[in-house]
């Protein structure tokens, strides 16, 4: 590889001299605030963590062996999943129905396209907050309108599936902008050729579109895959502290927030994480494999 | 993970061109503070020691939790806030690793007398090798708040300053009954423990906390008597799930609920509310351990707790900041201070302002607490690392779930027990 560098040019050594400059901001950035902190939680995790981050103390994998062996940790992982079940596939197929119905051409579908896409634009801590006030026990709406006393957020077992109707709610929109985009992709001689056949909309549906949008249907479910299996932020507004359902549904994120910045206890806190880590690095193994399989790119 | 580190960071980087920026403008002193409805008032006093000094007085409000996360950041990164506010649960920290400016040749050379001000704030904020490092901002303490309003329409008598908690046990049972659920007669949550619950634990002869700050009688007969009481008053109050969505404060607020217990820290909140003119306050009630019909000494306690200010070790103008803090600790600043009913002095016995700083409404029963016997909010080293546990499942949350059954209470104390001794053992 020596050789080609001698015989660069020196217009050549300019434009890479460029190239540099360009990607450098965004490389800086990479290294500063992912490549480094990623690097540190892996170290971190083996330490003990002492005040304020000072005197840390090497412990091995002692970290490691109580956050596997912590009941805690495989609910926190358990609530996750949970959660993720309900998101992706709701969050997915009624996107999907959504997109369908407004990729025709009727009067008003840019209209409704923003009122579905509107979640997108609020603040996760916001719609939380809302959605809180609407299912709250004693004042809320929900509860208000059919005259109920269900404790959707405190039941230990009604509370996930709260949770992950907040989360189906705030991604619609976003899954459907992105199926709109794919729909637009698909030729419209198909569906004329399929309707002269005589295959009824439903038909068309799942013979046409259902395969042809499968390379933007893998993307969404991959990537809101690991969205939900990073929740934070809907449980950390909704859930109170001494919330019995808490500990039934607080994310494996939650749980790392606990430790590391409310307990101040880092070092655990990075093994939890690194736990996360290599479930999300399962799960998208997983999932390459079975894009072979499923995806269906012409 | 990621959401979280960058949101902390940017916060960081924010705060540290802020200091950075008044750093260079050289005469501001600045000083953080968590609660904005003091702001106002120490900074008329602070303006007024600018007045001899010439050194300019920034306060700035940062919420509670971010406060937290701030100064923690802050200590690590080396850029604190000059002067600021220190809480029992985490002073230990910042004693222990020197982040915090040593006030002893301050306070010796102008001769101040630590006597002046409540024991137990000037202990907190004095390490184990003497060295002090905060001045005694003030002291809070707990009274009884109860919505009037309700009582006329239940009939029910107002809480007076000799109620035991039986009474208030009774006076409870009434107005749940007589509402059909309608409204509660009380309530309390877990997290309520300095305004709730460790108070009755203390009026029954149990501590939370040992006076070592080493250990815990929760789980002793004494304060399982106490947490009986607790339960008592639960199976008439608002059920925990009702709690832990909307919170006793906003339920008081909204007429759903005719008592609860509440410190002095949150009479802003309750001045300022829509339906003030209902609201009143009565002294804690006590424990009439003895059974002689009267309280007697150590059958009424009240929980208290001091903030300190304290100045970062670094800051660039320790003299000024030293000063400051003398200042805002002296009597005069803390007469102010009550009589804008900013808060109660660190100052035994000047508080007495305070009480007229809210016209219209009577807070008298939170200095009458004064003459209680007191006790320090319990902390450890690392408070937050049991505070938290003791509330949640596992702790007295199982209890809170199920107030009917006496032994879920007195298994959450035991297990309340292990938690804090646990806890204890790994700090």
């Amino acid at each position: 590889m020596a050789k080609p560098r001698k015989k660069r040019t020196a217009a050549a050594k300019n434009e890479a001299r460029w190239a540099w400059a360009f990607i450098l901001p965004t490389m800086i950035g990479l290294i500063v605030l992912n490549y480094y902190p990623a690097i540190d939680t892996v170290i971190q995790s083996f330490y003990k963590t002492g005040d304020f981050g000072m005197g840390n103390k090497w412990v091995g994998l002692a970290n490691y062996q109580k956050v596997l062996g912590s009941q805690e940790t495989w609910q926190s992982l358990l609530n996750t999943i949970k959660y993720a079940i309900i998101e992706v596939p709701f969050g997915v197929c009624i996107a999907l129905v959504l997109a369908v119905f407004l990729n025709r051409k009727l009067k008003g579908t840019s209209t409704f396209r923003t009122i579905f896409f509107l979640p997108m634009v609020c603040a996760p801590a916001a719609v939380a907050m809302v959605w809180k006030w609407l299912y709250n026990q004693q004042f809320g709406l929900l509860n208000n309108i059919f005259h109920t006393q269900i404790a959707w957020i405190s039941d230990p077992n009604l509370a996930w599936v709260s949770i992950g109707i907040i989360g189906v709610w705030s991604v619609i929109g976003y899954n459907m902008v992105l199926f709109i985009s794919g729909l637009q992709e698909i030729p419209g001689d198909y569906y004329e050729a399929a309707a002269i056949d005589g295959a009824t909309g439903i038909k068309q549906f799942f013979k046409i579109t259902v395969p042809l949008l499968s390379p933007t249907t893998f993307f969404i479910v991959q990537t809101r895959l690991i969205g939900a299996l990073t929740v934070f932020d809907l449980m950390f507004m909704v859930m109170d502290k001494t919330n019995v359902a808490l500990k039934k549904t607080q994310s494996i994120v939650y749980l790392f927030y606990d430790y590391a910045f409310t307990k101040q206890n880092k070092g655990y806190g990075a093994a939890i994480v690194m736990v996360l880590v290599v479930f999300i690095m399962i799960i998208t193994f997983i999932l390459q494999k079975a894009e072979k399989k499923m995806v269906f790119y012409n | 993970m990621k959401r979280i580190l960058s949101v902390v960071l940017a916060l960081v980087m924010v705060m540290a061109f802020v200091l950075t920026a008044h750093a260079e403008a050289g005469f501001t002193i600045n000083v953080a503070i968590w609660d904005s409805n003091q702001q106002e008032g120490l900074q008329k006093i602070a303006d007024k020691w600018t007045e001899t000094s010439g050194v300019k007085v920034k306060i700035e409000v940062i919420d509670w939790d971010n406060y937290w996360t701030l100064l923690s950041a802050g200590a690590q990164g080396g850029e604190m806030p000059d002067v600021f506010w220190c809480h029992s649960n985490t002073v230990q920290m910042y004693m222990e690793n020197d982040l915090l400016l040593k006030l002893n040749d301050y306070i010796e050379k102008d001769g101040i007398d630590m006597t002046q001000y409540y024991d137990g704030i000037v202990k907190l904020y004095t390490r184990s090798d003497g060295n002090i490092y905060a001045l005694p901002k003030d002291h809070d303490t707990i009274a009884l708040l109860y919505n009037k309003a309700i009582f006329d329409k239940y009939e029910v008598a107002y809480p007076t300053d000799d109620w035991t908690w039986e009474d208030m046990y009774e006076a409870a049972k009434t107005i749940s009954e007589k509402s059909g659920g309608d409204v509660y007669g009380m309530a309390m949550n877990t997290s309520n423990n300095q305004d709730g619950w460790y108070n009755l634990i203390y009026c029954y002869g149990g501590q939370v906390i040992t006076d070592d700050h080493k250990g815990t009688t929760i789980g002793s007969d004494a304060s399982k008597a106490g947490m009986e009481m607790v339960r008592k008053l639960l199976t008439v109050g608002a059920p925990q799930s009702v709690v832990a969505e909307t919170g006793t404060d906003s339920l008081f607020q909204s007429d759903k609920v005719a008592m609860i217990t509440q410190g002095s820290w949150m009479i802003n909140a309750f001045y300022k509310a829509d339906h003030h003119a209902d609201y009143y306050w009565a002294c804690l009630p006590y424990a009439d351990v003895n059974g002689n019909g009267q309280s007697d000494d150590g059958e009424r306690w009240s929980c208290y707790n001091g903030l300190g200010w304290a100045a970062s070790a670094r800051t660039a103008h320790p003299d000024e900041c030293a000063a400051l803090i003398e200042y805002f600790c002296c009597e005069e600043a803390q007469k102010l201070q009550a009589e804008y009913g900013v808060t109660m002095a660190g100052i035994i016995g000047i508080s007495d302002e305070f009480a007229n700083a809210f016209p219209g409404m009577d807070v008298s029963a939170f200095i009458k607490a004064e003459s209680f016997n007191l006790y320090f909010r319990p902390y450890t080293r690392n408070t937050v690392a049991w505070e938290d546990p003791i509330q949640q499942a596992g702790g007295f949350l199982d209890a809170w779930q199920d107030p009917s059954d006496p032994a879920k209470m007195a298994q959450a104390c035991d297990n309340a027990q292990m938690i804090i001794e646990e806890a204890i053992a790994a700090e």
